[in-house]
């Protein structure tokens, strides 16, 4: 029953020539695997995957057609929903999107204070990786150092933001001017918390520390390597047609950040390497995501020594109205590209809002790479995607 | 802010020569470049060709969609000047590089009462999702994709739920921001003037 052409990369199952007919076996909605609700249709022939049709679509919340009833300013409370693991990033590429719309530029600060809180949800969102996907290969341990960590994140962004997950923090001009305010008639421009930058610089420290523990814990790990080396691998032109973006593309060899080539917010003033390695398997992009949590650290040292004081808003009129016109504005997320295609007709509301979630084209190569695949082998390549379904879903 | 388009505000002249030039390679209809943007117009029947050969250069695909144009719309404020715009389809496709900044949309028109285009799936892998997503929002046929079933929506669901002329049932129910909130949108002209005052003290 095993063409020659199935029989592929990790060989070592299955040796005995049994008569397996075809078989489906549905995977999901519900499996600790699937990161959400995703479900995966596999027909395989013993313990070989030989068709899978991925069925997605049950977080699907439509907010492309809710942005087109609601003007600016709410946009940012919904797509910080998007990828809910790395809310605050969502919300950049957007609000940079509609500020290169309505020709306005935000202050110094508040780009950096953009900047920083980026670089923060990418630490966040990659030590949830780094939690997971060891546990999904059996190794519970890193999920309780990663997760424990994690809560440092978060908590330096609940005190800007005065949310975990979800900060709506964006403005149009700049970012919230104060936090826990709220008023709508008294403009009070309040700086960030005291003592912010401070903490935030312990923080990092503890990056550093965690990354050394994950490292041990993880990298070098025998039975981790066994189970990641060599499979599922990517090649990078298979990468790029699929419009695979972020650690995906970079583990497959094409270090292409955006941060590098399109610089946004001031990512420019700023040094860091761009992480990639080679192979395109899972190991791989494992190793390029804990390289970036240490780049992103090194970003943050850099942005509390720069960050200049001043304003965090410029004035903008009370009713925002973008003019005629459609603009495409992209960020590099965690996960990857993540862009807005921003269509205006001038008026309070975008006409159309079209989501490039990252998650989506990550995950429409699942077809592609999981043909042939051994069973046991799915839930390490599906892992190692690292994808959130309300990105694929929006 | 001025409520006049000024669709030349950020468009530099090095983005305008990538733009012409590229669309001149490729025998396009023509280009449009604005606020950083550079779209690329493509004759539909033209479509798989002229985005096969300029994926040569810009490798990278990045996403497809669609706009749907009309001059009458159930949900949101609707187009600008009803009168002069054409009703049509408009399917967007986006290409970019993996080295440099440089990206296009191609941009194709299809009449309302045959939205058919050709497929992308069968050369570039990553489009079949992104058509297939198309399909069932707008209703556009990907001629050549023979697997264009529903990606988010019930087998059973019926209609196109980004069309324009498709309710949003949330709305129809409950009209924003609904009865609870009773702080009034901006919009009324008193809160404006209220605003405008606001403004002024502020630049004091």
């Amino acid at each position: 029953m095993t063409s020659p052409a199935m029989i592929h990369r990790s060989e070592s199952a299955v040796s005995v020539e049994l008569q397996t007919p075809d078989m489906t076996l549905n995977i999901g909605p519900q499996h600790p695997s699937t990161h959400g609700v995703l479900r995966l249709v596999a027909k395989i022939d013993g313990e070989r995957v030989r068709d899978v049709e991925p069925v997605i679509g049950y977080m699907h919340r439509g907010y492309e057609k809710l942005s087109e009833v609601r003007t600016y300013a709410q946009i940012t409370a919904l797509v910080n929903r998007i990828d809910w693991v790395s809310g605050f990033a969502n919300e950049v590429p957007f609000i940079v999107g509609v500020e290169r719309l309505m020709g306005v530029e935000a202050p110094e600060r508040a780009q950096w204070i953009r900047l920083i809180l980026s670089e923060l949800a990418r630490i966040s969102s990659h030590l949830v990786f780094m939690s997971s996907y060891p546990l999904e290969l059996g190794a519970t341990t890193p999920l309780m150092h990663s997760l424990r960590e994690r809560e440092y994140i978060l908590e330096l962004i609940e005190e800007v933001t005065g949310g975990r997950f979800h900060p709506n923090f964006n403005r149009v001009g700049g970012v919230k001017p104060a936090y826990g305010g709220g008023s709508t008639t008294k403009k009070q421009s309040m700086d960030l918390p005291a003592g912010f930058f401070q903490r935030t610089a312990e923080a990092m420290d503890r990056m550093d520390k965690i990354c050394d523990d994950i490292d041990s814990l993880v990298t070098g790990n025998e039975l981790i390597k066994m189970r990641t080396v060599g499979v599922g691998i990517i090649p990078a032109d298979k990468a790029i047609e699929y419009g695979l973006s972020g650690p995906n593309l970079r583990a497959s060899g094409v270090a292409y950040d955006l941060r590098k080539a399109d610089p946004y917010l001031t990512y420019d003033q700023v040094e860091f390497d761009v992480a990639s390695a080679s192979d395109g398997d899972c190991y791989d992009r494992y190793v390029v995501r804990l390289e970036e949590i240490r780049q992103s650290v090194r970003i943050v040292r850099q942005a509390i020594d720069k960050i200049p004081s001043g304003p965090l808003q410029t004035k903008v009129p009370r009713v925002l109205k973008a003019p005629k016109g459609q603009v495409y504005s992209r960020a590099e997320n965690p996960k990857g590209e993540f862009g807005y295609y921003i269509v205006s007709e001038g008026g309070k509301m975008p006409y159309r809002l079209k989501i490039r979630s990252t998650s989506f084209s990550n995950l429409s190569i699942l077809p592609w790479i999981l043909q042939g695949q051994l069973v046991p082998d799915l839930v390490a390549i599906m892992g190692s995607l690292d994808f959130v379904l309300g990105d694929v879903d929006r | 802010m001025s409520d006049a388009p000024d669709t030349t505000a950020v468009a530099d002249s090095p983005l305008d020569a990538f733009a012409e030039d590229l669309a001149q390679r490729l025998g396009a209809l023509g280009h449009i470049v604005e606020f950083g943007t550079v779209r690329i117009l493509v004759d539909r029947d033209a479509w798989v060709d002229t985005i096969l050969e300029a994926n040569r250069e810009l490798p990278f695909f990045s996403w497809l969609s669609a706009i749907d144009w009309s001059k009458e719309t159930e949900v949101g404020e609707g187009v600008d000047d009803p009168d002069q715009m054409e009703e049509r389809f408009e399917v967007i496709c986006r290409l970019s590089s993996v080295e440099t900044a440089d990206a296009a949309q191609f941009v194709a028109s299809l009449p309302k009462e045959d939205p058919t285009i050709g497929s992308l799936a069968p050369h570039i892998g990553g489009a079949s999702w992104h058509e297939r997503e198309a399909h069932e929002m707008f209703g556009i046929m990907f001629d050549g994709n023979d697997h264009l079933i529903p990606l988010y929506l019930p087998d059973d669901f019926e209609g196109n739920p980004l069309l324009k002329s498709y309710p949003l049932i949330s709305r129809e129910v409950k009209p924003w921001p609904g009865d609870v909130d009773v702080e009034g949108m901006p919009e009324t002209a008193d809160d404006a003037d209220e605003a405008a005052a606001e403004d002024e003290e502020v630049a004091e």
